[in-house]
């Protein structure tokens, strides 16, 4: 019994983490219905930024969250004006390979410059824990996840009551009206990605604490957010915290029941028979686009 | 200009011919070469069936690659005793067989999938494989598997399977034009301009999406027995590689996605870039490859073909 609620508490905790790292992926594939490829790539560079900044000047890595949050918020707002807005509007496979071949080049800095060792982000509070009844939840895990879900929150109200947030809804929802209304679709799509990459650069952060990070895991974040996205629904921060909790409690419950290698093989299988039985995602609906 | 029909399959058929003299000729790095050429345009072509002609780009088709390759030295390592040639053609039954039944209990699922979505569930499906491969004892995944040498005696190995690969990439090529020029491929293409158009003017587009992927997949899995008997042992990492995954895209986005020669054009192209003028800059490989593929789709995303039609309509 003890196990189980342990298990399900890693889930959760494991579950909040990967809902952050995947609502950027989710926002841009619901406003410009891209798939962008590069998402890991977008979570790494904030953990990487993090790692330097908390190493050299000595502050709590939570504490670059807003600069991290500032950069990759730049660096999105030019990569989707300058590069992805060129394909945006051609076949949708086209854009996913534009965003893969972005991928790969950086990851190729990447390793350049970071070598293709790997790295992890330590806090001064790196080995405390407390327990909670039977379960023992350790202090860089529970703020983890407590960034996580402030962070959802913050996306979820930007979206919901600010202006921006209200245009990049009614572009999500018809594109064409929304131009018609006199929205600069342009502008959109590049806020949209930069606010998407910046939520991936602060997921990086977060990761970073909790897991050990190299150039090379950036495919695996990639395809974790699309699975999130398929599991929970496009476009939503709340359909990107179901996907999120769901695919977490999948993959400690595997790991601790079936093996540790696992974990890949019954998320897809979940995914699988999620398509089969409801295609639309949990919560929205995953699929418009590609129907 | 109407062309004869038979015209093509005697090109084909006459430039695999003078192909087939190039160990001949050729110092031995250029026959490896010319391997590497003709493995990727076989595999490029058994792609192109389904993510050329149907419309359905798979990002996942190295799953297929392993599953023929393993199954194939797993049958055959029951057999020690068979001569050379019977090893090989029970090898292809094998690596045939597994992949159309993998192939088939996927298709259903997975053929919902439309678009960006069946890209990546397809890659899905490459991983798990490989991870299946890998942790499952009897497929000695991570063990590594090795084949027995088939090429005979007193042939170089690499010619022989220059010879090997050639005749595989050939009737790929030769299976993928009679498609291309059936009902069924006609089907396809329908599929790919419009697939809830094309059904509802009564194309069968479940069942030709599946034979094409069934096809396709059958066909990389021959490709893949191949190649686990020209490197003679092999691991899940050598078979499952995501850059194969990639690769197979790029073909044909190079040559010109949905064309019969575009993914050959497009091996032999990258092929040479990358093993021949590339070769020194292993550390830049990535990075080029990267560049090349955002090049690639900003400034030419009909491939050379559609860049030479771009400038046929313009003149």
């Amino acid at each position: 019994m003890n196990l189980v609620a342990q298990t399900l508490a890693d889930g959760l905790v494991l579950g909040g983490i990967y809902a952050l790292a995947a609502v950027g992926f989710s926002l841009i594939f619901g406003v410009l219905h891209v798939i962008n490829l590069s998402h890991g790539i977008l979570v790494l560079m904030g953990a990487y930024i993090a790692l330097i900044v908390s190493t050299e000047l000595h502050v709590d890595p939570m504490m670059t969250i807003p600069l991290v949050m500032a950069v990759l918020f730049v660096f999105g707002y030019g990569y989707q004006r300058f590069l992805i807005q060129r394909a945006v509007d051609r076949a949708s496979v086209n854009s996913m390979l534009l965003t893969f071949g972005v991928a790969l080049m950086l990851q190729n800095v990447m390793i350049w410059v970071f070598s293709p060792d790997m790295k992890n982000i330590t806090p001064s509070y790196a080995f405390k824990s407390f327990t909670l009844g039977p379960v023992t939840l350790d202090a860089v895990r529970m703020s983890a996840l407590a960034a996580s879900l402030v962070l959802l929150s913050c996306l979820a109200v930007f979206l919901k009551f600010s202006s921006l947030g209200r245009v990049i809804r009614a572009t999500a929802q018809q594109t064409m009206a929304a131009q018609l209304c006199g929205v600069n679709v342009r502008h959109v799509y590049a806020m949209t990605f930069a606010v998407s990459a910046a939520f991936s650069g602060a997921a990086g952060i977060v990761i970073g604490i909790i897991l050990p990070f190299s150039p090379n895991d950036e495919a695996g974040w990639t395809m974790n957010a699309f699975v999130v996205v398929v599991l929970g629904g496009v476009g939503s921060p709340a359909g990107a915290l179901i996907g999120g909790l769901l695919l977490g409690i999948v993959n400690t419950l595997t790991a601790q029941y079936i093996g540790p290698s696992f974990p890949n093989v019954t998320m897809f299988l979940l995914l699988v028979l999620l398509l089969l039985v409801r295609p639309n995602g949990l919560l929205g609906n995953a699929f418009s686009a590609s129907r | 200009m109407k062309k004869h029909p038979l015209l093509v399959a005697l090109c084909i058929v006459a430039a695999a011919i003078v192909l087939a003299f190039g160990p001949m000729v050729l110092p031995p790095f250029y026959v490896r070469v010319g391997q590497i050429m003709l493995y990727s345009a076989g595999l490029g072509v058994a792609w192109a069936i389904l993510g050329g002609f149907a419309g359905y780009a798979s990002f996942g088709h190295a799953a297929f690659i392993g599953v023929g390759a393993f199954t194939a030295g797993l049958v055959e390592s029951q057999f020690p005793t068979l001569a050379a040639p019977l090893l090989l053609l029970l090898g292809f039954a094998a690596g045939a067989a597994s992949c159309a039944v993998v192939s088939l209990l996927i298709a259903y699922p997975i053929l919902r999938l439309r678009g960006t979505f069946f890209a990546i569930a397809m890659l899905g499906v490459s991983h798990v494989c490989s991870e299946v491969t890998n942790n499952v004892d009897i497929f000695q995944g991570s063990l590594g598997l090795n084949f027995p040498q088939i090429a005979p005696a007193g042939m170089d190995p690499a010619s022989f399977f220059y010879e090997v690969y050639l005749a595989g990439a050939t009737i790929v090529l030769l299976i993928a034009w009679q498609i291309r020029r059936s009902r069924f491929g006609a089907g396809l293409l329908s599929i790919r301009e419009d697939e809830d158009t094309a059904r509802m003017l009564g194309v069968p587009t479940e069942r030709y999406k599946r034979t094409a992927f069934v096809i396709s997949a059958v066909l990389t899995g021959m490709m893949g027995v191949i190649y686990a008997h020209s490197l003679g042992y092999i691991t899940t990492e050598s078979v499952y590689r995501d850059d194969t995954n990639l690769n197979l895209i790029v073909y044909s986005l190079l040559g010109g996605m949905g064309t019969l020669f575009g993914p050959v054009i497009g091996a032999g192209l990258l092929v040479f870039v990358t093993q021949v003028i590339l070769a020194r800059l292993l550390d830049f490989h990535l990075f080029a490859t990267g560049l090349l593929l955002v090049l690639l789709i900003l400034v030419a995303p009909g491939g050379l073909s559609g860049l030479l039609k771009r400038r046929k309509t313009a003149a």
